[in-house]
């Protein structure tokens, strides 16, 4: 891929992301008092669900998940042949990487009529996260987003090219989705931000993490409460030895929830000498992770696997959840993965025919080899 | 979490959205003008405007130019515009964030104000007023007009926020040099400095007459043509593209040609229908600052300019005026039939009578459940936790209960083990289904707090589902939110460690 540009992206104005996130509370709660009222009314639901996954996925409050699991139930109660309540279930399970459960509903969902768009959709998101289709999935998604042009449909094309090692035409896809975004919603320009940062700094065989660092800084701008960006920034600074900057820049998001933000902490303090708080902030991080197993054990498998790898610093428990992540979504990434965990358990026979297996894997879905 | 990439789809900022906008003569004061537009449907009891976005109403002054089947209405190029914009959020005095905003006026004052302060802000010299805030919708749809059914109001207790601009009609708006006007209502992009290659979009949402999108030319009954919703909003108010005139006539035609046999008489000839087409294409709304403007008048220069004579009321749009139900009669059956009254009559409160004259915002209908599955039977479970006066012996947060009277209707009082009280009152018991229903009475700062406690079977245990609704009073409830959270969450957790969670 080509050098990383210099100039910063001519990036869209936006509303403020503080006013934005609440303005996103209140309309959730407002979301969740209409669907109390009358959960059949149409849309509510689906409003309810893309309010919760937006808060969830910018705004770091994971117990979103638990919300839309409560959503899900009701339905199911109120109106358990409806179109509707099987293609919301379709999507919580889809967010939850209950992919099985998730094509099940939306083949229920299907059944019973859902729109074609809807399910289309939902049906790609599926297929992209657990590796299958590829080659037939591009093609959809470029197709999709040459017809719309949005932003919803540029970003998971650039992440689908990425994923493909097509790593210029992600560039050029995230940059298309900043330069023709249309809205003043701070969350899409910040995703985008957020996914070039990931693409420079982790996807790219060369990473450029000064740009990557940039990337975050954005979507941070655009969002304070971005809980995700300022945890793969704060990596980024751990690595450079900026460890003040690290912990000025996690201390904000510290009660947020995220267990991943306590265990970067925990870097910060070990870096700067403070074994016990380290320590304490490692054995936080290890219960939160294990009660987000407990509670959605496949969303959170891969990134407790990276976790236990890490500083938590059990290769068995790792490599559990690595398997676990594998067998739900077989991509190249969560191979990886698993293969990494299998070699620090001590498991090389296993890694050695993960690496085996891998390769059948990528040959049917085209993917250049590294 | 959502690294598969199947973010949300719709992250369209909702404060760009614009709903209603509104014309009419001042309550208090005759003698001015009221112009009113609202943003950001549904907006929850903390909204706030976006510090990017310029609100403006504008009008433009209109000539009748046809009646009957040439019936035509021309703008003016001078135009009278009202722009808000808002800035960041600020530290209020009491720890919550304040906005503060900005108008400018047709005669180049600026005015600061406020948001969310009732009394709102005037000029120096009294000609100008300004409230900008969360408010009660006004609006009100109680028909699935796709099936033409009757329901209840769809937006009960929905909020808006509200930009209401009063001002002194002679003195702004010279009514002597003609006295009927349209106005639309929009939301824009604040202009940007060195905006580089971007070309951001003229405007994110414009309204004239109500409903033009939604039930015009979005017409639910219409089936198999394609949205026109997203090109016409991005056409320039006062200015539809020449080109596009005559893909949006045809679609307007087609839909008020089923809306008027929606009650199997054609009531419209087919010039008229044209005529009317033409006059909803060109979407503004009509008002006449120097005629009675009333809850009944809306529509009514365009009806009879559309009728072939002088139209005699100021149009424009009140606060309560029944905008679906005066349009829908008249797209129907021409008001030549019964006047089409939908499952409501009004939106969830009535205008005020006083500036702004929109009520304030509607409280919401909170609900909290918390669930545990349970390795224990439905009846072992329901032994420890059915009696109403017994949560002392389980509930690790509750240190004393004392019951007053028996059955329904007994109260308890719980100490909790901070020292607080909290008294509450059995509504419904059951034991059959193990369930039993109370009201709070005191102790928790919410209205009707109803909470239930219900163990049903599961497998070979159980699962127990604790459920309380109360309604928040527009004020952030996170203190009500976390009380009960707690009381749930620890409750249940207890009984887990007690019972043991089924597996």
């Amino acid at each position: 891929m080509s050098k990383a540009p210099g100039p910063p992206l001519d990036l869209p104005p936006a509303t403020a992301g503080d006013i934005a996130v609440i303005n996103l509370a209140s309309a959730r709660q407002e979301s969740w008092s209409r669907f109390w009222r009358a959960p059949q009314r149409p849309g509510t639901a689906e409003t309810l669900l893309e309010q919760e996954q937006l808060t969830a996925q910018f705004v770091g409050d994971l117990a979103a998940f638990d919300r839309l699991q409560i959503l899900v139930n009701e339905l199911d109660s109120a109106n358990p042949d409806a179109a509707q309540t099987s293609l919301v279930a379709a999507q919580v399970a889809c967010a939850t990487h209950r992919f099985v459960e998730a094509r099940g509903r939306l083949a229920q969902a299907v059944s019973r009529g859902a729109s074609s768009d809807a399910t289309t959709r939902l049906s790609m998101s599926i297929d992209q996260a657990t590796g299958e289709n590829l080659p037939a999935m591009l093609t959809a998604r470029r197709e999709r987003a040459r017809q719309s042009g949005r932003l919803e449909d540029l970003v998971p094309l650039g992440a689908l090219l990425a994923d493909l090692q097509e790593f210029e035409e992600a560039r050029r896809t995230y940059d298309r989705a900043l330069r023709e975004y249309r809205d003043v919603s701070p969350f899409g320009p910040a995703w985008v931000c957020f996914e070039l940062g990931v693409l420079w700094g982790e996807r790219i065989p060369a990473p450029q993490l000064d740009f990557a660092a940039r990337c975050y800084r954005m979507a941070i701008d655009y969002l304070p409460c971005y809980v995700r960006a300022r945890v793969h920034l704060a990596e980024i600074l751990l690595r450079d030895r900026q460890t003040e900057h690290a912990r000025a820049l996690l201390t904000p998001v510290i009660t947020s929830g995220d267990p991943e933000v306590l265990w970067r902490m925990a870097d910060v303090q070990q870096a700067s000498g403070n074994a016990a708080e380290a320590e304490q902030l490692m054995r936080r991080a290890r219960s939160k992770f294990e009660a987000l197993l407990a509670r959605h054990v496949l969303a959170f498998a891969d990134h407790a696997c990276e976790f236990y790898c890490g500083r938590g610093g059990d290769p068995a428990r790792a490599l559990e959840l690595a398997r676990l992540n594998l067998a739900n979504r077989p991509t190249l990434r969560a191979f990886e993965q698993t293969r990494a965990a299998a070699v620090a358990a001590g498991e090389d026979c296993f890694a050695a025919a993960l690496i085996a297996e891998a390769s059948k894997h990528a040959s049917g879905t085209s993917i250049v080899s590294s | 979490m959502s690294d598969h990439i199947d973010g949300p789809r719709q992250i369209a900022d909702p404060s760009a959205d614009v709903t209603d906008l509104f014309a009419f003569t001042s309550l208090e004061d005759a003698r001015r003008t009221v112009l009113a537009m609202n943003v950001f449907p549904s907006a929850g009891a903390s909204a706030m405007f976006s510090n990017a976005i310029n609100h403006s109403i504008v009008l433009r002054r209109a000539t009748v130019a046809g009646l009957g089947d040439g019936a035509k209405f021309k703008t003016g190029e001078q135009e009278y515009r009202f722009s808000c914009r808002f800035d960041t959020l600020e530290p209020g005095p009491d720890g919550q964030p304040i906005q503060r905003g900005s108008c400018s006026f047709p005669d180049g004052q600026v005015l600061r104000f406020v948001v969310n302060d009732q009394k709102g802000a005037s000029t120096p010299d009294g000609v100008f007023r300004v409230f900008a805030g969360l408010r009660s919708d006004p609006f009100f749809l109680a028909w699935l007009v796709g099936p033409m059914t009757k329901v209840p109001n769809l937006l009960q207790h929905d909020n808006v926020l509200a930009i209401v601009i009063e001002f002194d009609t002679r003195r702004v708006l010279d009514p002597a040099n003609g006295a009927l006007f349209g106005a639309v209502a929009e939301t824009t992009p604040l202009p940007q400095a060195g905006a580089g290659v971007r070309h951001p979009p003229p405007r994110f949402d414009w309204v004239g007459k109500p409903e033009q999108t939604n039930l015009r030319l979005d017409n639910p009954a219409l089936t198999g043509v394609d949205d026109l919703r997203d090109l016409w909003n991005q056409q320039t108010p006062f200015a539809i593209a020449e080109e596009l005139r005559p893909v949006f006539r045809k679609r307007l035609m087609e839909s008020l040609a089923v809306y008027d046999m929606r009650d199997g008489k054609a009531d419209w000839t087919p010039a008229a229908l044209a005529a009317s087409a033409e006059v909803f294409l060109d979407d503004f709304l009509l008002f006449d600052v120097s005629k009675p403007i009333t809850d009944a008048s809306h529509l009514e220069i365009e009806k009879s300019t559309l009728n072939g004579v002088a139209y005699h009321t100021g149009g424009g749009r009140t606060i309560d005026a029944n905008v679906t139900d005066i349009l829908l009669t008249w797209l129907v059956n021409q008001d030549k039939g019964e006047f089409m009254q939908g499952g409501a009559a009004g939106a969830t409160q009535p205008g005020a009578k006083t500036f702004p004259y929109m009520a304030p915002p509607n409280t919401q209908l909170q609900k909290m459940v918390d669930r545990a599955d349970l390795s224990a039977s439905a009846d072992q479970v329901w032994t420890l936790i059915g009696p109403f006066g017994g949560a002392a012996a389980w509930h690790p947060l509750i240190a004393k209960i004392e019951v007053t009277g028996t059955g329904v209707g007994q109260l308890r009082s719980i100490q909790t083990i901070d020292s607080k009280q909290i008294v509450e009152r059995l509504e419904a018991i059951d034991d059959s289904q193990r369930l039993y229903r109370y009201a709070m009475i005191s102790g928790v700062p919410a209205k009707d707090y109803v909470g239930t406690l219900h163990v049903t079977s599961k497998g070979a245990g159980s699962s127990v589902e604790w459920r309380v609704q109360y309604w928040a009073d527009g004020q952030p409830d996170i203190v009500v939110r976390t009380i009960v959270g707690t009381l749930l969450k620890t409750g249940l957790d207890a009984l887990k460690k007690r019972f043991g969670e089924a597996r």
